[in-house]
């Protein structure tokens, strides 16, 4: 597999022509929505005045009003930028993508299957919503993987009969074939209750959280500190998360600086890293030549193909035999 | 009702927790024990296919051999402690680690299927040795913890339970023996 340097080479060498070509159409799109903006702000605050003049306003409404503003700018948005980001899909994502593994396929509308979401039981709450994009699937060194941008989210409703969305899970989702083969369910999360309440307290909120199973206690300090481990057997999770693996898992997570969660379930190995945002989306305010805006892609695309190689699930795979 | 009835009942809820809590963690021990024990089974089990495939070439190793296999018939006489158990364990893992390095030596042993076949079985069934080990160590030292901690220590005093052994696990083992890496 390609390195993180070869692929930034590759960023800037190969993509260069098309990049100047996206780089002038998003200067123009920049120009054009700045326009929408205004107009759009003058129009709200004009109804504003308006209503303000006929003396309906209620605080209820103003609400209901900044809702609306906010949900408008939003569409619009999307609509205005449509062509330039299946252009930077297109030309960009993709072609990065087949330059790191030719076995892979991208498919930029569709997204990891909400099965596979619920069935990682990373997550206690079933989503009333999933939405997301960027799908890579694909085969590497053997090793099936698939992963995307995916967006979960919870309804809620108050006792006035509104409804709210709450956000579950948000970054990219990554299934893959583990090298092992078992029947328990294993779940690593980011250590929070340790790391907040101290060691004491940590510890027996952990060991009694109703939602999850047994607390399964790792012999590997650094990892304790980092991830808290549940599963529905003591030994077959250690029989997972060998000494090597709960290293690799621990630089990994260092590399991706963002809250990493594990689960191995039914022979797959199921990750989800939590960016808050939607990935892979282009740039409209800042240019695409940028290199802090180049390693966003580069780096996080690197990140989750190259799972397979961090984590070796090409190895040991006679045991599956 | 009077203060020190409810002192009392407090007082009672509190050992009956903390009775509950030791005999739980005592059978976790046990409970793990038992798995180690079948995987440790496992291996034993292997171990005559494999001393019958590989003792025709290995000349230089006969030694080790017959270790391995009086540790064998050592380990599956009856009534033998849980101690010595953890202590055959941990002389089998080490002639059987010398026995996978030999067999690099011998062209017409990493050439045979029957070997390889049970290298890779012995491989995994040490993985779950492995993990089961390390699940039985983690179930005893929160065992030998609650014996030493206060208030627990009290009452497991008075119920005469007794610190109970970990397995050791040596510095070479902490690392995953990768069969791939002996045939390279």
């Amino acid at each position: 597999m390609k390195s993180v340097s070869e692929l930034t080479d590759f960023y800037y060498k190969t993509l260069y022509p098309v990049l100047q070509k996206l780089e002038d159409e998003r200067k123009v799109l920049r120009h054009r929505l700045i326009q929408v903006a205004i107009i759009y702000t003058l129009f709200t605050a004009f109804s504003l005045l308006v209503l303000i003049k006929l003396e309906i306003i209620e605080i209820d409404f103003l609400i209901f009003l900044g809702f609306a503003y906010v949900v408008g700018g939003g569409i619009l948005y999307k609509y205005f930028t449509k062509d330039y980001t299946k252009a930077f899909k297109e030309k960009i994502i993709a072609p990065l993508v087949k330059e790191l593994d030719k076995n892979l396929k991208y498919f930029p509308q569709m997204h990891i299957p909400e099965m596979s979401f619920t069935r990682s039981r990373l997550f206690t709450s079933r989503p009333d919503k999933v939405s997301g994009n960027d799908l890579i699937k694909g085969q590497i060194q053997g090793v099936a993987l698939q992963l995307s941008d995916f967006h979960a989210q919870k309804k809620h409703k108050d006792s006035k009969g509104r409804t709210s969305w709450s956000t579950i899970f948000q970054g990219l989702f990554i299934v893959s074939d583990f090298n092992k083969d078992f029947k328990a369910k294993t779940v690593v999360l980011p250590d929070s209750a340790q790391s907040t309440f101290g060691d004491l307290v940590g510890n027996w909120l952990q060991s009694n959280n109703f939602s999850r199973n047994e607390l399964v206690k790792m012999d590997n300090p650094d990892f304790e500190k980092e991830f808290v481990v549940y599963s529905s057997d003591q030994i077959e999770a250690r029989y997972i998360l060998t000494h090597t693996l709960m290293q690799r898992l621990l630089n990994y997570k260092k590399r991706s600086k963002h809250p990493l969660y594990i689960s191995f379930v039914g022979g797959n190995i199921y990750m989800a890293i939590e960016y808050n945002k939607d990935l892979f989306e282009p740039s409209v305010f800042h240019s695409l030549l940028k290199y802090k805006i180049a390693m966003e892609y580069v780096d996080t695309l690197h990140l989750a193909i190259s799972v397979v190689e961090e984590l070796k699930l090409n190895q040991n795979l006679w045991s599956k035999l | 009702m009077s203060t020190p009835f409810i002192i009392l009942i407090v007082f009672i809820i509190i050992v009956v927790l903390m009775y509950n809590s030791l005999v739980a963690k005592k059978n976790q021990v046990e409970n793990i024990f038992a798995s180690v024990d079948t995987q440790l089974k496992k291996r034993y089990d292997l171990i005559p296919n494999l001393v019958a495939s590989v003792s025709k070439y290995m000349q230089h190793e006969k030694s080790i051999l017959e270790d391995i296999t009086k540790l064998r018939a050592e380990a599956n006489k009856p009534n033998i402690s849980d101690k010595e158990k953890i202590a055959l364990d941990t002389k089998l893992s080490s002639a059987l680690g010398s026995i996978m390095i030999a067999v690099e030596n011998y062209p017409e042993l990493k050439a045979n299927e029957n070997v390889l076949h049970l290298q890779h079985s012995l491989n995994e069934v040490e993985e779950q040795i492995s993990a089961a080990r390390r699940a039985y160590n983690q179930a005893v030292t929160d065992y030998n913890n609650a014996l030493e901690q206060i208030p627990t220590n009290i009452l497991a005093n008075m119920m005469n339970y007794k610190q109970k052994d970990v397995f050791e696990i040596s510095e070479h083992e902490r690392k995953n023996v990768n069969v791939k890496e002996l045939f390279n």
